[in-house]
């Protein structure tokens, strides 16, 4: 007979999949089939709603200690800072729901930005962006390519695609920094604004709204997710899941161009030597998003509202004068806290 | 390797050396390193280069045994940089109690070293069975907690050390640094003995066995009685052991530690464990082909060193060598089946 609470410890109630969607990595032997539920999300997850829970914790926290908390200059702060690795948990998020992931977006970000910044004596702006932008793109292909065709565990191609691309944005730029100052266009990405909103915080919106539409729409998604939860399967009903891949990780490579051109725009000047250990951060907003690293699960609004709860967590403790180290630590427990709930009925997880 | 086909390949024929590609990998850069440069062979080079292998073998020898659960530890580095350090401030605190003052001027740590050292396994250790517990109790994905755990350290290392480094002085120090047996540097001879030991401990023992069947088929190993949980957090442990170990050698030769070192090197070993053959999937992968490939990882880059080649092509070099060694192990599997 079931129990009052089953539904709280097995998160087995019909309609309600807060828990396992919280839980960070799905055990896919365990996985019940979806049942009536669609392959794909139609609407916001439960798990989702409770990771906005969190948040709106955070800001009536926020805002009862600090009254300026909402007020528009202070989300202008807050969503600017997490802009750049938004957008990149957009497409490691995409990645990991195919199974795979994505350690080079750090280096893809660097590598981009410094081919755009080799390009700065032309003073073309469509030619330094089109370059930024192309050399997101191919480097995302290859990385592709290299899961995807050859066959080489993504863990390790893009561990490697990380080394190079990082030790080639070096001997590109000869470890000089590039400083972009006079094409305006360039600066525009981080310092410009649309119709009053900064353009940072104008890109992560769009990046989002893409990435949900590309997610949720009734083709891509499905072969999206049908690509994560179980590729033989996928492949035997007609989805080219190398295909699916590439694209995916194209896509991630754009990301990272994306918020390579928007953090250097912000700091004003393109360095060979930027963001190290930038891949962990992303795979930590990735992961409270509520993405698997099994494939199959995750969601894009969880991973936006996850950048968003680590935005508010960072602004909050700035605001306390915590150190930015204690942060990193309150930050890692954080993870720890919304990740495991919902773990405890599963056999074990690897 | 199912544990059968592990074992009837347990006897290390000399012709099952003979064939490992890596070991003709390790000669052939040894042999181009000979013949490019009069340096390369010289007493002094080789131990450099034995001190670095040592330093990567260690950690690469502690993911081995947690990949070979099929788990990963994403926090040896930043556990290896956390424990020494924690073995520092715990030995200087101790030394307060006790009315010594065991750093000096400048940051300068003069405390015993005997303490330190006891008090850096034992953190590094604890921070392997708490990520093993993690792991295994608390049914956090194994990528997810040592990751977050690897962010946790990194900040508490700055937190411990106010981002300023510590340096140390001592014989002991010394010794393991800089000392040379019969020809061989301390450190390495450390790496030698541990992965000796922990090798027979993994082939040769049922624990060991367990932690392969863990990697090979958990279902089946949870079926047949083994409390698989306590492995993990054996495995978990004894990374953080291995990780501690490379702590000491690297802090040692350094004579100095700050919260800012090693960023980067659970990638390193990573590689390292890959190139060797373990398996990212558990369940196969021998400390002695790790050992090879650390070696054969840091003659490599010595190679390039002594080239004068620039960091930057050294990494590409790193990048491009994993990619091929794995893509061509995948052309070979698919080759052979």
């Amino acid at each position: 007979m079931p129990q009052p609470l089953d539904w709280l410890r097995h998160g087995t109630w019909t309609g309600f999949d807060g828990f396992r969607h919280m839980a960070a990595i799905e055990d896919k032997a365990g996985a019940k089939p979806s049942g009536n539920r669609p392959a794909w999300p139609a609407l916001p997850a439960v798990g989702d709603l409770s990771r906005v829970a969190v948040l709106i914790a955070l800001v009536t926290v926020g805002q009862y200690l600090y009254p300026g908390f909402l007020s528009a200059e202070n989300l202008r702060v807050i969503l600017t800072a997490v802009a750049g690795i938004g957008i990149l948990a957009f497409g490691m998020t995409m990645v990991v729901i195919t199974g795979e992931i994505d350690l080079s977006v750090a280096g893809v970000a660097v590598l981009s930005t410094v081919v755009g910044g080799l390009l700065i004596a032309t003073g073309s702006p469509f030619l330094i962006i089109g370059a930024v932008l192309l050399c997101g793109l191919v480097l995302g292909i290859i990385n592709g390519i290299l899961v995807a065709k050859v066959g080489i565990s993504s863990l390790i191609s893009t561990l490697a695609m990380l080394g190079i691309a990082g030790a080639l944005a070096n001997i590109f730029s000869g470890g000089q920094a590039a400083y972009p100052e006079k094409i305006a266009e360039f600066m525009w990405f981080g310092r410009g604004t649309v119709f009053g909103v900064p353009v940072p915080i104008a890109l992560f919106a769009l990046m989002a709204l893409i990435c949900l539409f590309l997610t949720r729409s009734a083709t891509f998604g499905r072969r999206l997710y049908a690509t994560g939860g179980n590729a033989r399967a996928a492949m035997l009903s007609g989805i080219r899941v190398d295909r699916v891949k590439i694209a995916v990780f194209a896509f991630c490579g754009v990301c990272a161009a994306v918020a390579g051109l928007i953090e250097s725009a912000r700091l004003g000047y393109i360095n060979p030597a930027a963001f190290p250990g930038l891949e962990l951060k992303v795979l930590a907003v990735t992961v409270l998003g509520g993405a698997a690293l099994a494939g199959g699960t995750g969601s894009v609004f969880g991973a936006l509202v996850a950048a968003l709860i680590i935005g508010v967590i960072n602004n909050l403790l700035n605001q306390m004068g915590v150190s930015f180290y204690m942060q990193q630590v309150v930050t890692a427990l954080v993870i720890l806290v919304v990740v495991m709930p919902g773990m405890k009925h599963r056999k074990f997880v690897k | 390797m199912t544990i059968a086909e592990r074992a009837s390949a347990r006897p290390l024929a000399v012709s099952g050396i003979l064939k490992d590609p890596i070991l003709w990998l390790l000669v052939s850069i040894v042999i181009v390193g000979a013949a490019t440069s009069p340096h390369y062979l010289s007493e002094l080079n080789i131990q450099n280069l034995l001190r670095n292998a040592a330093l990567v073998g260690l950690l690469a020898t502690g993911m081995s045994i947690v990949l070979i659960t099929g788990r990963i530890d994403l926090s040896i580095a930043a556990n290896m940089v956390f424990a020494t350090i924690i073995g520092v401030v715990v030995t200087a605190w101790i030394g307060r109690e006790f009315d010594v003052r065991w750093i000096v001027r400048g940051n300068t740590f003069v405390g015993s070293p005997v303490v330190f050292i006891a008090v850096s396994i034992m953190t590094g250790v604890a921070i392997g069975i708490v990520n093993g517990i993690g792991v295994a109790y608390l049914k956090v994905a194994s990528f997810i907690m040592t990751l977050v755990s690897l962010t946790a350290l990194r900040g508490m290392g700055y937190l411990a050390t106010n981002g300023a480094p510590f340096y140390l002085k001592g014989e002991t120090f010394n010794w393991l640094g800089d000392a040379v047996l019969l020809g061989v540097p301390v450190s390495f001879a450390l790496f030698i003995i541990l992965v000796a030991v922990t090798h027979f401990f993994l082939t040769c023992t049922t624990t060991g066995g367990r932690l392969y069947a863990i990697g090979g088929n958990e279902t089946a190993t949870l079926y047949s009685g083994i409390k698989t949980k306590r492995y993990i957090v054996t495995a978990f442990a004894l990374s953080g052991f291995f990780a501690t170990v490379a702590g000491l050698v690297f802090t040692a030769r350094l004579k100095s530690v700050e919260a800012a070192l090693a960023q980067g090197y659970e990638l390193t070993a990573i590689a390292i464990a890959v190139i060797g053959g373990v398996a990212l999937g558990g369940g196969t992968g021998s400390l002695w082909r790790v050992l090879l490939a650390a070696v054969t990882f840091a003659a490599g880059l010595n190679l390039l060193a002594i080239w004068g080649v620039p960091t930057w092509y050294q990494n590409l070099a790193i990048g491009a060598v994993l990619v091929l060694a794995v893509a061509m192990a995948r052309f070979q599997y698919k080759s052979q089946h």
